[in-house]
């Protein structure tokens, strides 16, 4: 039922082994630039992104996520990696908006709603959903229950990633 | 005698809240026992076949579980049966269920007969079943025996109470559904439930019976759409699981709505993180690596933290107890390089949601000892 559970200390392994290589690769790239907080963040959350992806083989998400990190296989070299970045970056900006319509919504909604408006909500919220997760929008997630499960693993994975990256901080 | 037995198991069944293959295979074992045992001793049979049943059923259960299907047993076996011993006998009588004021369960179960409906499922039905049947999970069996069980003990007391309409039986019926849905509840309520199971059994290998609930449809395309609802709400229970703070919240609609600011909230985490990181990345050459193998170490300590559960004025989320689990660790090593104060301070507020890149200082200035850890582990917690 919930096989993502197990992979829990793998998933660890994975993350913190690509990261912390990737991260001290761009330490060492000597490219002092002045926008070089901006590139050094934007670089930052594309490895994170990474490794987030490579970490959790396997999901419809992980394999969307990397395939929005690169593009093509082509794109090999650093002008298409951080051709990739920006336009990851543009994905994540609007992938969190501050203040989510549906959440406001159901607050004005009458409680004795009919079951045609409930199932125009779930569907609302659904498709909210689909934005959220990497690769809701596409082919693979369009069954309802694969899209639940896939949420299921994200959100762990999230998690994960949350509890690996902090404690990274705090080791630093 | 047979016929009322079967149509007990079949009750059983509902009670149950089987997965249609499970009831339809069990029924089918029953139908086999009862053909091959021509017995007129009606205790052999029911006392044969209880532990068939439970064969069946205890396969997939652990022995904490096995319990409850005792207490199952017994009122399978030997209390029902003595009552049912006192109910009028003969088959015709029972074909003709207006009569009875009664309110034996089977009364109800042949006026679900008379919805009967045979229809021809697809292959890509029978594949859903089927699947359906693997996923069931230990826990949603336990759930439903629980209540299962408290259901049965209600039914025995009307029984033996007598003198209900067949109407509020049907209508008990439809709450002991429901209640196995909802979570064990003990409440009856007076609607009728949605979510109402069938019983189905094989006689041709092509052709599948369903028999339906009251008020239920019976074509392909809504069974179809049934077995598509029970997974979904089945993945939506995982779902609540994982989510923290959901147990309260009933409705599809409000999951949902958690999911997605739950989602968000860590999509923002991540976020914050990898600003901090790159901050960090900025200031420092090299991140220091010596630490990371005891990282991945306390990931699996950190599900449990016993000390952490007592502490009533300090309400952690998981997130905070892991890195308080590391700060723990820490502090008992040799501190390695720069302070830690400004994440377990932020930590601690949990205002991640707010990128307020002012709480952070410069990492490169502190070099905490031993002590200053302590006291700032305690200080996280007043």
């Amino acid at each position: 039922m919930e096989p993502w559970k197990i992979m829990q200390p793998s998933f660890a392994a994975k993350y913190v082994g690509y990261l912390v290589p990737a991260l001290n690769n761009i330490g060492k790239q000597a490219s002092p630039s002045v926008d070089r907080c901006i590139d050094t963040e934007k670089i930052v959350r594309y490895e994170i992104n990474m490794a987030l992806a490579l970490s959790a083989e396997g999901f419809a998400w992980s394999h969307a996520l990397k395939h929005k990190l690169r593009p093509n296989v082509d794109n090999h070299n650093h002008a298409g990696k951080s051709q990739s970045y920006l336009a990851h970056d543009d994905d994540h900006r609007n992938t969190i908006p501050v203040n989510h319509e549906p959440a406001a919504k159901k607050l004005k909604v009458d409680p004795k709603r009919s079951e045609t408006e409930a199932a125009e909500e779930e569907e609302e919220r659904l498709t909210y959903l689909r934005k959220l997760i990497p690769g809701g929008s596409g082919e693979m997630m369009v069954d309802d229950e694969i899209l639940l499960s896939e949420l299921g693993s994200y959100v762990s994975c999230l998690e994960l990633q949350v509890n690996v990256l902090r404690s990274m901080l705090q080791f630093n | 005698m047979l016929h009322r037995l079967e149509s007990l198991k079949s009750c059983t069944y509902d009670r149950m809240d089987m997965t249609v293959l499970e009831r339809q295979a069990a029924r089918l074992k029953w139908q086999q026992q009862n053909h091959v045992v021509q017995n007129n001793n009606p205790a052999e049979l029911c006392a044969s076949s209880v532990p068939r049943f439970q064969g069946l059923v205890g396969s997939n259960l652990g022995s904490g579980q096995m319990v409850e299907l005792k207490r199952l047993e017994v009122f399978l076996g030997t209390d029902n049966f003595q009552e049912f011993l006192n109910f009028p006998v003969t088959g015709p009588e029972f074909g003709d269920s207006e009569k009875l004021d009664l309110l034996p369960p089977e009364a109800a179960a042949d006026y679900c007969i008379s919805r009967t409906s045979s229809c021809q499922i697809t292959a890509l039905d029978t594949a859903v079943m089927k699947e359906e049947r693997e996923d069931m999970s230990l826990e949603k069996m336990e759930s439903t025996i629980v209540s299962g069980r408290g259901s049965f003990n209600k039914r025995k007391a009307e029984t033996v109470a007598d003198h209900k309409s067949k109407d509020k039986r049907i209508k008990g019926e439809g709450e002991g559904e429901s209640e196995v849905k909802t979570k064990c509840s003990t409440e009856i309520s007076r609607n009728s439930s949605k979510e109402n199971s069938k019983v189905s059994e094989v006689q041709k290998p092509d052709y599948i019976h369903v028999r339906a609930r009251r008020g239920q449809a019976t074509d392909s395309h809504s069974l179809a759409e049934r077995a598509r609802r029970e997974k979904l709400s089945k993945k939506m229970k995982c779902l609540q699981d994982l989510v923290p703070g959901c147990n309260k919240i009933t409705g599809k609609a409000g999951m949902l709505d958690e999911i997605i600011n739950y989602v968000q909230s860590l999509q923002r985490q991540v976020e914050f993180l990898s600003m901090k990181i790159a901050a960090l990345n900025s200031s420092v050459e090299n991140l220091p690596m010596k630490e990371f193998p005891a990282i991945v170490a306390n990931f699996p300590a950190a599900a449990k933290l016993p000390e952490m559960a007592g502490l009533p004025c300090f309400q952690l989320n998981p997130l905070q107890k892991e890195s308080v689990n590391c700060m723990l660790n820490e502090s008992m090593h040799p501190p390695q390089t720069e302070g830690i104060a400004s994440a377990s301070v932020s930590i601690s507020e949990q205002s991640l949601s707010s990128s307020s890149m002012t709480q952070l200082q410069p990492f490169s200035t502190w070099n905490m000892d031993p002590q200053g850890l302590y006291n700032m582990y305690n200080m996280g917690f007043h």
